[in-house]
């Protein structure tokens, strides 16, 4: 697959280093070109540095060619602007966001793009951990 | 009528003046910045309340669910968009209002169900192509739940329209010239009304019948025409 990720932090690094690893070709994106030095040192994708929710940058990235396109941004609201134009304006068959808030998660889920939320996933996880030693 | 205004910035402030003027609507605004938004309420008063205009839970505290009309113009076009949203699909909001920052995303805006937007770079635009000569088709407004819009056109030299009645003209479906401006002011048509160079047109036209409207108006076919020129 051709995948586009907007947001290199720590989880965008992870993502693109494994499906770069399952031999998928991935761009990420990231408006601060530090960020690349998370990638893993033999990530064979390409990184650009800009914005996921500018167009030209999305298209620079090949996003008209994409299968996928991923965002893990740090602002919800970009997240989900850039994946719901992702799937709306470039026809991208899967577009994923990652919404903090579960309940903006969940509105978003329902209106054609893929959503998780951390927040609640998190605490789920808080909440079995917490336990599972019994 | 109750409003909900999302961001208390120069445009937020500006309505919410207009409106106050406005007595009989209650009018909310939501601004998210702490103290951005204390400064707003000293100056404005009760109505302005301190909060993130995008988040679900916070719209359900501030009543959106029975809003008339909500409105989000945040510098931020993420934050107009999924506030909108949120109002639209979560909360049922009739009428949502955005303003665009980036007039290339006023497209996906209206696609995903925001009702009418607003781009300061497209009606600054619309007001320098208005004074160009050379300027066709003008969007000036586009008309809810329909694909039609008020276009503004002035015809050219060698315009296929020029020097005939309106009735004999071929326009396309769904077309209606509401307006004919020439040198004695503006005036109503009628099928008789001859065109004539130089003249501006009031037209409401279907989105898909835009270059016909051209081609008509300029005598040139598809794409041979700029409404800008590129200076190059």
């Amino acid at each position: 697959m051709n995948v586009v990720i907007m947001g290199c932090g720590r989880v965008g690094a992870a993502v693109a280093g494994r499906l770069g690893a399952e031999g998928h070709r991935v761009t990420i994106l990231d408006t601060d070109a530090y960020a690349f030095h998370r990638l893993p040192s033999n990530f064979g994708g390409r990184g650009l540095v800009g914005s996921g929710t500018d167009n030209t940058m999305l298209e620079a990235a090949g996003i008209r060619e994409a299968d996928a396109f991923i965002a893990l941004a740090t602002g919800d609201n970009r997240n989900i602007l850039a994946a719901q134009k992702a799937k709306h304006v470039y026809g991208v068959a899967i577009a994923v966001s990652r919404v903090k808030d579960p309940l903006r998660s969940e509105l978003f889920g329902r209106l054609g793009i893929r959503t998780f939320s951390p927040t609640r996933i998190g605490a789920d996880l808080a909440h079995d951990v917490l336990f599972s030693g019994e | 009528m109750y409003i909900i205004v999302v961001g208390g910035g120069v445009v937020g402030h500006g309505i919410a003046l207009e409106l106050q003027a406005l007595a009989g609507h209650e009018v909310t605004i939501v601004e998210a910045d702490g103290r951005r938004a204390a400064q707003l309420r000293e100056e404005i008063g009760e109505m302005v309340v301190h909060g993130d205009g995008t988040e679900v839970a916070f719209l359900e505290a501030v009543g959106t669910d029975r809003c008339d009309l909500f409105i989000a113009v945040t510098a931020d076009d993420g934050a107009n968009l999924v506030a909108c949203q949120v109002a639209k699909h979560g909360f049922n909001v009739r009428r949502t209002l955005a303003r665009v920052n980036d007039p290339r995303n006023e497209d996906l805006f209206r696609k995903l169900g925001v009702d009418s937007t607003i781009s300061a770079a497209r009606a600054v635009m619309a007001q320098i192509e208005a004074t160009l000569p050379e300027h066709t088709v003008i969007p000036l407004m586009y008309l809810e739940g329909s694909d039609l819009r008020v276009v503004d056109l002035r015809l050219q030299e060698g315009a296929p329209a020029a020097g005939k009645p309106i009735k004999d003209l071929q326009l396309p479906a769904q077309t209606l010239i509401s307006l004919v401006i020439d040198g004695n002011g503006p005036r109503v048509p009628g099928g008789d009304t001859v065109l004539h160079v130089g003249d501006e047109v009031i037209a409401v036209i279907p989105a898909d019948a835009e270059e016909q409207m051209r081609e008509l108006i300029t005598g040139l076919p598809l794409g041979a025409s700029s409404s800008v020129p590129d200076g190059r």
